[in-house]
């Protein structure tokens, strides 16, 4: 049973599947996220006129974006290649 | 016209007619969770992911001729059993289109083909480890996996948004859900449009009009790129409706998660070569961003029906593919059959999809745009 279980099933596969799902499905989310809390957040400080926050959670929208656009580039690289 | 030429021809139609119930019935996947949550208007949403599906057609052409290939003996494969195959799918496509099911394309076109090739053949025509390696788990672990992983992107959105000024929090969202199902209507074309491609340069293949080995035909790529789109912009409403808010009425942060995990999902599947089914991977997508929140904000019900789709969906194309196959035997092996057959489907079919437009649209730009 085993046996046939190993050889109709790529386990390796699979696990690897599952894992770069989870990566990528919990970590680009949560980087989209974090990069709209930064962005709420920059509209709300930049009203109470605190520069220094301000900046820090623009650097944080900024930042969280641009990982968010690598991972749709890395996204239509992998459809176009696979 | 020689009868090789008018059997090439409708196995073409039938691929390209195929494609065109493949893109209608999957709109679904790509944007009913964009309309149902109000990022997009239902118009402007099929008109994207139709053109997106466009776009993804012309992306590759690698996996183009791998459609069953490992699951039924290719050496089996005549122009009859590809024609069979395909109204098995199209056929299955169409019923669970009229009760508003999501379900598989590709098991559906797998399983039509599996049984017209049964039915031509006997069991040896079938690679058993082939079904269960490539079509039964992985119709296992799409949803599950999609619906772990919406389950656990939406509890940490939820973390880290949560606090936040609801109106640009949701409108950002709205953006996100943009973005990820572009991403799935580009993923869905490249996928789904070559395995019309496959059939197609394999039926040209057969009839002596490709060498064995040539890449599709830039018409091939072209028409079914061309009937996928169009299958897309036409809108399966039904379905849309089923999945957009028949089984979870959701907001914008679970749209993006149910979106955003289900293109993850698919994409680590095709990065790593592991095929999973689009419609598997949203619909499981949707009931973990759903049950995260709330376990019964989910209509168990509802997703209970879909289910049974996925489980009925090979049998019962094999069964509709292998009855075709019989069919067009009576008249011999000859395009007599084909013939045959293909105009009485295309009446039936006629009928079905005037009466049940007739009666309207589940969906309209009123109602939810």
């Amino acid at each position: 049973m085993t046996a046939l279980a190993e050889k109709v099933v790529d386990w390796g596969q699979l696990l690897e599947v599952a894992w770069t799902s989870i990566l990528g499905g919990v970590g680009v989310t949560a980087v989209f996220a974090v990069a709209l809390y930064g962005a709420v957040k920059t509209m709300d400080t930049r009203r109470g006129g605190q520069g220094a926050i301000v900046v820090a959670y623009g650097v944080m929208t900024v930042l969280a974006s641009s990982a968010v656009l690598a991972s749709v580039v890395f996204a239509i690289l992998t459809i176009k290649t696979k | 016209m020689d009868h090789e030429l008018i059997l090439l021809i409708i196995v073409v139609v039938t691929a390209l007619a195929f494609d065109f119930t493949n893109g209608f019935h999957d709109t679904a996947n790509v944007v009913a969770t964009s309309i149902s949550t109000r990022a997009m208007a239902p118009n402007i949403a099929v008109g994207y992911a139709a053109v997106l599906n466009f776009v993804g057609a012309f992306l590759s052409v690698k996996v183009a001729a791998t459609i069953a290939n490992g699951i039924v003996e290719a050496n089996l494969i005549t122009e009859q059993v590809v024609f069979g195959g395909l109204i098995g799918a199209i056929a299955w496509n169409l019923v669970t289109w009229y009760f508003g099911l999501p379900s598989s394309s590709s098991h559906a076109l797998i399983g039509g083909v599996v049984g017209a090739a049964f039915a031509a053949r006997g069991a040896d025509a079938v690679i058993g480890s082939g079904l269960l390696g490539k079509v039964i788990v992985p119709a296992l672990v799409a949803p599950v996996l999609a619906f772990v992983v919406a389950g656990g992107a939406i509890t940490v959105i939820y973390r880290v948004v949560g606090r936040l000024r609801p109106g640009p929090t949701s409108r950002g969202f709205k953006v996100g859900q943009i973005l990820s199902g572009g991403l799935l209507a580009l993923a869905h074309g490249t996928n789904d449009a070559q395995k019309t491609m496959g059939i197609i340069t394999l039926a040209l293949i057969t009839a002596d009009k490709l060498k064995v080995d040539s890449d599709p035909p830039f018409w091939v790529i072209a028409a079914s790129a061309t009937a996928i789109s169009l299958g897309t912009y036409m809108g399966g409403w039904r379905i849309i409706k089923t999945m957009g808010s028949r089984i979870l009425k959701m907001d914008t942060a679970q749209g993006f998660a149910a979106q955003g995990s289900g293109a993850a999902v698919i994409l680590a599947s095709t990065h790593v070569g592991f095929p999973l089914s689009t419609t598997h991977t949203i619909s499981g997508g949707v009931m973990g961003a759903g049950a995260a929140k709330r376990v019964s904000a989910v209509r168990w019900g509802v997703a209970g029906s879909i289910v049974v789709a996925w489980v009925l969906t090979l049998p019962a194309a094999a069964l509709i593919g292998a009855s075709t196959y019989g069919f067009t035997r009576i008249f011999g092996t000859g395009v007599a059959g084909p013939l045959v057959a293909f105009v009485l489907i295309i009446g039936v079919i006629a009928v079905v999809f005037a009466r049940r437009v007739a009666q309207g649209s589940a969906i309209t730009a009123a109602t939810e745009g």
